[in-house]
């Protein structure tokens, strides 16, 4: 999801711990709204363009094999809080929060939380692969298909993409719209003041060598063939799971708690028996 | 030949990887896969329609990994039909649902070799249309036990008023199936009903059917899953291919024809193989249609 | 200087650059924590136990692949390790291919590096990569994973494009798009709008107003200051059949 990627790259980068709410239902449209360009307005939904070759492994708890999930927990009262029990706050002096409503966010700035408005279109070449953060597609919703489809066929044509800038809910993304395939595709981009100056890295020394490396790098050009490459580790982990599979080693986790039987069983079991004796004077 | 674009019901479907084999070395290709849904879907699609799917897929064939997956992907076409479907107490998962042709192909394009289907329809999860017997048989015993045991269960609901119908489940076990008014029909009246059914069952014929999940207590013996009965369950949906060493699917079969097999003691009779099956659906398929909007009332529901 | 991520070690057809790995994006965003509404408690995340209902200590989790409803594999921490390549501090050069070939959707993450020892190499190597306009095509391990990246200049420095695999690329196709038919007409004004509307990518005039204002809410709020509350207009979608009106009208407004 773009908040919780956001979020888990701002933790990297300046090292404190930050966390996204739980999962907030339903999860799996990343956003909804409208790309408008002019008086063009296109309702769309973001969905992924990267799906991370990874295996999902569950979290069960050793004893059992109960599958676990995350929650968010109140150490003091040590219970789990339910969503509508959870606001955010910004820390202001160690321990002091100032309390911020989901009304009071989407109200920082209102025109760009439902709409990726494209002020200005531009050559994508000049975007430097630096900038991208992350890509998504854009499918259109009901009665955008054709809007969308012109949008995406003229962008393709005139080789241009459009930018524009869009809040989800507390980050406001620099966003590229490109036509990629026949589709529309948005990528996230790092804001200029986030990307850091290189000069400071290597000043510029004398290249005594550069003849004998660019000979070397001549000799190793090549077309770019991406599919040559691919994660060993996801074909080997399969490929464990796979034998213990094959093996029938696995675990069950426990149903959960079944209720004592309902009232009126015993009148059930009563008409069974009855049915059962029925059934065996007929066998 | 691996990729290739067709039009169905005028939408666009790439289809990839057609020249694997799914089943190897058996040289079911994904090809043969596709052409199966889509003869097949003309009997199968009523089974689907409307229901959240579970998809089992094999991308690699069946000797290789699979996944299990219940969100419906992300990158699914603009038209796929999905429905969102409470999960658990806090989640809401957005599921397929193959209401058309179209929507089966594309499933069958992910691999998805096995659908599985829940009791109730996705408009109102919590009232299943069916009760199911799932007859699962313990190490030492087979298929012509579960048939024993189908044809007791049959019975017994016939003595209460209830038609009942049966399907192989395209491995080893049988699936009893008693359809429902889900208006008038919660999963507690069906978990209570068929855990009844499988306790009376255990206690009568002890030497042939357990009702523990337990697997020590499943040996020799026909193991009636009532939990099936349940919003978090999924079956096997009728005419789906399972992923075993053959493409064998999961059939149909009348009252008639599993007595007969059944007395003629021959445990391949129950196989159906996915080339055969569309003819044979043509041919003896019919009566499990009867199945779908048949609203029987459970019993104890009928205060 | 940033910190140091890595030490490693370029190689291609006998050349060697020892090289230092920094972080080339740096992100400052308002964070915020999540509290208990009722008394402002700070709240944790935690691994919960669907059938107990409480918190399951790090000790007590195991990992399984899911097979079945409520049916795993377990997979333990030694089986996970055989997964894991093998350690190494080379960044092995497979290939060279020229700057353009690689959609920028491919990069993941970009790294600076830094000449670790020999200065000389290194500067050799981005001055050639410029020149010839040229990036290398890389793999590498680094803290128990494989990377797959592009080496490229960047001024007189190196960069480290790390890339997607390319199953990891949802292809545009299976999106399942309805095709559409647009009149010449349409996709005409279309293009002529985008022209019109064409700038050159300036990343510098691109600022983050909405983190700006959301301190001063945040400010405002400190102070006890009431904050006014909007709601997100949502726009009505074009219809297919006043498409053509709507770009005459946007290609007037934009002239």
């Amino acid at each position: 999801m773009m908040m919780q990627h956001g979020k888990a790259k701002a933790a990297r980068s300046n090292g404190k711990k930050t966390e996204s709410a739980p999962h907030e239902a339903p999860a799996q449209g990343i956003w909804s709204g409208t790309v408008s360009f002019s008086l063009v307005a296109i309702p769309v939904r973001l969905v992924k363009l990267v799906e991370p070759g990874r295996i999902s492994l569950h979290l069960l708890h050793a004893k059992d094999f109960s599958p676990l999930e995350r929650a968010m927990f109140c150490p003091e009262e040590e219970k789990i809080v339910p969503q509508e029990e959870i606001i955010r706050g910004f820390e202001i002096e160690p321990g002091k929060h100032v309390l911020i409503t989901g009304e009071e966010l989407e109200s920082v700035s209102p025109e760009r939380s439902r709409t990726i408005e494209i002020t200005e279109f531009i050559d994508i070449k000049e975007v430097d692969a630096l900038y991208y953060d992350h890509p998504y597609f854009l499918v259109p919703l009901k009665g955008g298909e054709k809007s969308y489809r012109l949008l995406a066929e003229a962008m393709h044509r005139t080789a241009r993409a459009g930018v524009a800038k869009f809040v989800l809910d507390d980050r406001e993304y620099l966003v590229v719209i490109m036509s990629r395939d026949g589709a529309l595709a948005v990528s996230t981009l790092h804001y200029s003041d986030e990307i850091l100056p290189e000069n400071a890295l290597a000043p510029a020394a004398e290249a005594s060598e550069e003849n004998v490396i660019k000979k070397t790098i001549q000799g190793m050009m090549t077309g770019f063939t991406p599919e040559k490459y691919s994660n060993d580790r996801r074909e080997k982990l399969l490929s464990i799971i796979n034998k213990k599979v094959k093996k029938r080693a696995e675990v069950e986790a426990p149903e959960p708690e079944e209720e004592e039987a309902a009232e009126g069983v015993a009148d059930l079991m009563s008409a069974l028996e009855k049915s059962m004796r029925a059934t065996k004077k007929g066998t | 030949m691996n990729g290739k674009t067709v039009t169905i019901n005028s939408r666009e479907l790439s289809l990839s990887n057609l020249d694997k084999d799914m089943y190897p070395p058996y040289g079911f290709t994904k090809t043969r896969l596709l052409e199966y849904y889509s003869l097949i879907a003309q009997f199968m699609l009523p089974f689907l329609e409307g229901r959240a799917l579970t998809l089992k897929r094999y991308p690699q064939g069946v000797d290789r990994d699979f996944f299990f997956e219940k969100r419906c992907p992300q990158h699914r076409p603009a038209w796929m039909e999905t429905a969102e479907v409470p999960y658990g107490e806090k989640k809401v998962i957005t599921y397929c649902m193959a209401n058309n042709l179209e929507s089966l192909v594309w499933l069958g394009n992910l691999a998805s070799i096995e659908l599985h289907v829940p009791m109730a329809k996705a408009d109102s999860p919590g009232n299943p249309d069916s009760m199911v017997f799932d007859l699962d048989p313990g190490d030492g015993a087979g298929v012509l036990d579960c048939a024993r045991v189908a044809l007791i269960v049959r019975d017994l609901l016939s003595g209460l008023k209830l038609e009942s119908f049966a399907k192989t489940s395209g491995k080893k076990g049988l699936h009893v199936f008693v359809p429902l008014d889900p208006g008038k029909t919660t999963f507690q009246d069906t978990k209570t009903f068929s855990r009844a059914v499988a306790a009376i069952m255990q206690k009568k014929f002890p030497g042939l059917v357990t009702a523990r999940m337990n697997k020590e207590y499943r040996r020799n013996k026909v193991f009636i899953n009532w939990s099936q009965n349940d919003a978090s369950k999924t079956m096997v949906c009728v005419y789906s291919l399972r992923a075993v060493e053959k493409p064998s699917v999961s059939f149909p079969v009348s009252w008639k024809d599993l007595e007969k097999t059944a007395s003629q003691k021959d445990p391949g009779k129950f196989q159906v193989l996915a080339p055969e099956a569309s003819a044979l659906a043509e041919k003896k398929g019919g009566f499990y249609r009867e199945l779908l909007g048949m609203k029987q009332r459970l019993p104890h529901t009928w205060a | 200087m940033a910190s140091t991520l890595w030490i490693g070690n370029i190689q291609f057809g006998g050349i060697s650059v020892p090289v230092k790995l920094h972080a080339a994006v740096s992100q400052d965003r308002v964070q915020f924590h999540l509290l208990h509404k009722t008394d402002r408690v700070r709240l944790r995340q935690q691994m919960i136990c669907k059938l107990d209902k409480a918190p399951v200590p790090a000790g007590e989790q195991v990992k399984g692949f899911q097979v079945d409803e409520r049916k795993y594999v377990l997979i333990d921490a030694e089986e996970l390790e055989q997964a894991e390549p093998e350690a190494s501090r080379t960044i092995d050069v497979h290939e060279f291919v020229k700057t353009g070939e690689i959609d920028p959707v491919f990069v993941e993450h970009v790294y600076y590096l830094e000449p670790d020892a020999s200065q000389k190499a290194y500067g050799a190597l981005a001055a050639a990569l410029k020149d010839m306009d040229a990036q290398g095509v890389c793999t590498w391990v680094m803290r128990k994973r494989a990377y797959f990246g592009a080496l490229q200049s960047a001024g007189h420095a190196l960069r480290l494009n790390v890339l997607r695999y390319t199953d990891e690329i949802v292809q545009a196709n299976s999106l399942g798009l309805e095709s559409f038919e647009l009149s010449e007409k349409e996709v005409g004004i279309g293009c002529e709008l985008i022209q019109k509307l064409t700038v050159h990518f300036e990343p510098g005039k691109y600022g983050n107003e909405h983190q700006k204002k959301l301190r001063d809410m945040i400010e405002k709020k400190a102070h006890g200051q009431k904050i006014a509350l909007f709601t997100p207009k949502h726009l009505k979608p074009t219809e297919p059949g006043t498409l053509l009106d709507a770009l005459e009208k946007s290609l007037k407004g934009a002239a």
